[in-house]
């Protein structure tokens, strides 16, 4: 207590020694207790997935209640009081009380390891919510190993891999041994490759596998944004890279090779060869390793909105930025499956991204299209779309040239560029997405979309709706939805490129 | 201890206690005040309804453009206003026609809660409209919802006064990249017809 007081003194002075202790006193009285959000849980089902924003609060993970049974299906009615949340769920109703671990499901009462929160206004659970109560309301089997963020629920038999590491004489070969066949897709960035695995479920027996090699220092399992991948992580850069698979898919061949001036082996009796197209070089922002020939074009799926901002809110508790990055990661799944697209994503996981942050993402890749997605405000009619290509506003006057000369463009108007191929694109992302039953589209307009303005590439804004309290969205979380307007979509750019020339 | 300490450490005691007690009810007494820029934005509000008790002219037909979510495009209504001798007041009696909604059963495109910090209309026809960031918080979001916001003001006030030529959006005075994170406002907006459902 003596050191303490000295330490004090030293620090403040006698006189001012009280007040100090009265300002340390507070902040341990007042230290924040939640962290901030940091990564996603997957829920895989036999049809879908569905990617939820995890919160961690004192060192124990939390989910959203409604955003995991919008996931699951559609949540039919809510009655929220001060210290309790009645959620109606097809046949289910359950019954969470605030900071009680006693959570009512029907009529059983479940214990979960941690009590229910409302840290910001939304109704958190913790993960042991999903083990304990998911079975009595999906009436499903549910899989989830502990500490990993993914669960399986249904008839979902996920695949798992082992992994042995080889020396080469210049180089190294990292071995996957798959449970299943599995499809391959690279890119590479930061100084890191990227091996999606197709649409499978993954459930690896260890997240990161750490190397004492020359060659790969680490190679660490991702499916945070509910696409499977490998990523690998070169000790030096200035590597190739040139995964192989074999077996039919069931072994994936990874070699990491030093620069040479003759041509890279190729494994022998290799099934369905995918090889790097260009070295990557680490440190360069993903550069896409494909299958041999020129790059496919680049697509930027751009998810609005995110981290603190939210968006349109629905009238059960849907955020815009979760049903957008839902959708966007649908579209991505779509677009790798027809194999002639690579997909730039301008915001992964639970962050607001400025608009700078976006266009830049975007036009270091060249795209050959950008797509924004939108959740909102479109009235009562739902589920409904608006696709909008940018229109200014205001016409060009006199004094500005309706086509710029292509040197010294303004950010601010280089959306002029691509006007034409930009309304043509919208045109044809609104004719494959009004053959889905049911939705209600609007002709392809004009709007003056910031997100839009300084792309280069023709871009297009999708707004999906109505998001709004007064409007019954539960459909826009529909899995099948989703996947319905992830499909016309991937079947709209098809139509777009095969009737218009690529930048 | 002594007595005398004993009488030292109870009046301490006394002290605290009503220290304490003086405490909690000053605590009950604590009330927020509006800030002052609060104030200036109900002196504001004030001023709009002002411009309205001032309009002294005889009652003349003015157009005003409603959003139509249905269509995605505004829809004409005629309305009855004692316009006011100035443009700049006009331009108030506008936007206060607007927050007060439809009679039609259009949608509304401004909130009630919109604060008109300031109106400015400059010799080249541009108005410069100044918004707090209250009204931004009251808008329905998204893209198409913005648009109609935005072009229901523009196309009111250049039907109704013919000085107006273009408008740009401040937000608490300054230049802002989106009204509420959708509708570009970097630049000013003219009036665009093609925005009006026509008249069936």
């Amino acid at each position: 207590m003596n050191s303490l007081t000295r330490l004090l003194r030293r620090l403040a002075g006698p006189s001012r020694a009280l007040p100090v202790t009265f300002l340390l006193v507070m902040g341990v009285l007042f230290w924040p207790t939640r962290a901030l959000r940091s990564d996603n849980f997957v829920i895989y089902m036999p049809a879908a997935r569905a990617i939820i924003p995890l919160e961690t609060i004192d060192q124990v993970k939390y989910l959203p209640v409604i955003s995991v049974l919008n996931g699951l299906g559609k949540v039919d009615a809510l009655q929220e009081k001060r210290d309790t949340l009645k959620i109606w769920f097809g046949e289910a109703v359950i019954e969470l009380r605030l900071d009680d671990k006693q959570v009512q499901v029907n009529k059983t009462r479940l214990t979960l390891a941690q009590p229910v929160r409302r840290p910001t206004g939304q109704w958190l659970v913790p993960v042991s919510f999903l083990t304990a109560a998911l079975p009595h309301i999906t009436h499903e089997t549910v899989e989830y190993q502990v500490g990993t963020n993914r669960i399986f629920i249904g008839d979902v038999k996920p695949t798992s891999f082992t992994v042995r590491l080889d020396q080469l004489a210049t180089g190294a070969r990292v071995t996957v041994q798959f449970t299943d066949k599995v499809t391959i897709h690279t890119a590479a960035s930061n100084g890191k490759w990227y091996l999606y695995l197709g649409p499978r479920p993954i459930e690896p027996l260890e997240q990161t596998f750490r190397f004492q090699d020359p060659y790969v220092s680490e190679m660490q399992f991702d499916d945070q944004d509910g696409l499977p991948k490998l990523i690998l992580t070169p000790t030096v850069s200035g590597l190739n890279f040139y995964p192989t698979l074999a077996e039919g898919g069931k072994v994936l061949l990874a070699d990491v090779l030093k620069p040479s001036p003759v041509a890279p082996p190729q494994p022998a009796a290799a099934g369905e060869p995918v090889t790097a197209g260009a070295p990557p070089v680490p440190g360069a922002e993903a550069v896409s390793a494909l299958p041999a020939g020129p790059p496919l074009p680049a697509v930027v799926l751009d998810a609005a909105h995110g981290g603190s901002d939210s968006g349109a809110r629905g009238r059960d508790g849907v955020l815009e930025k979760d049903v957008v990055a839902q959708l966007v990661a649908r579209v991505r799944l779509a677009l790798l499956a027809a194999g002639k697209y690579r997909v730039v994503l301008t915001r992964v996981g639970d962050v607001n991204l400025a608009f700078e942050q976006r266009e830049s993402a975007a036009n270091l890749h060249y795209p050959r299209a950008f797509l924004s997605f939108h959740a909102g405000d479109l009235g009562t009619t739902t589920p409904r779309v608006v696709v909008s290509s940018y229109q200014a506003s205001r016409p060009p006057g006199p004094g500005d040239n309706p086509e710029p000369t292509p040197f010294l463009i303004p950010w601010t108007r280089v959306y002029r560029t691509h006007l034409n191929q930009s309304r043509q694109l919208a045109q044809a992302l609104q004719q494959k997405l009004a053959e889905i039953p049911g939705m209600a589209v609007d002709q392809p307009g004009g709007a003056p979309a910031r997100a839009l303005r300084s792309v280069d590439a023709p871009a297009v804004a999708i707004e999906i709706g109505s998001l709004t309290p007064d409007a019954d969205s539960g459909v826009l979380t529909d899995a099948d939805f989703q996947q319905q307007i992830a499909s016309a979509i991937a079947a709209g750019l098809q139509a777009w490129q095969g009737g218009a020339p690529g930048p | 201890m002594t007595s005398r300490a004993k009488v030292l450490m109870l009046i301490l005691l006394m002290v605290l206690a009503g220290s304490a007690l003086y405490l909690h009810v000053l605590a009950r007494r604590i009330t927020f005040q509006p800030s002052v820029q609060h104030g200036e934005e109900v002196a504001r509000t004030r001023l709009n309804e002002a411009a309205l008790q001032s309009s002294t002219g005889p009652q003349q037909l003015a157009t005003l453009y409603f959003p139509s979510y249905e269509q995605g495009l505004l829809r004409e209504e005629k309305r009855q206003i004692a316009w006011a001798e100035t443009d700049t007041d006009r331009i108030r009696q506008v936007l206060l026609a607007l927050m007060e909604g439809s009679h039609q059963g259009y949608s509304r495109a401004l909130p009630p809660s919109t604060a008109i910090r300031g109106v400015f209309l400059a010799p080249d026809g541009t108005v410069y409209l100044d918004l707090s960031t209250q009204t931004l918080a009251d808008l329905r979001p998204g893209i198409l919802s913005e648009c109609l916001v935005v072009y229901s003001v523009v196309n009111s006030l250049a039907a109704n006064i013919p000085a107006v030529k273009k408008v740009k959006i401040l937000v608490e005075g300054q230049e802002v990249d989106t009204l509420d994170g959708h509708a570009d406002l970097s630049d000013v907006f003219v009036p665009d017809p093609a925005r009006i459902l026509p008249a069936s």
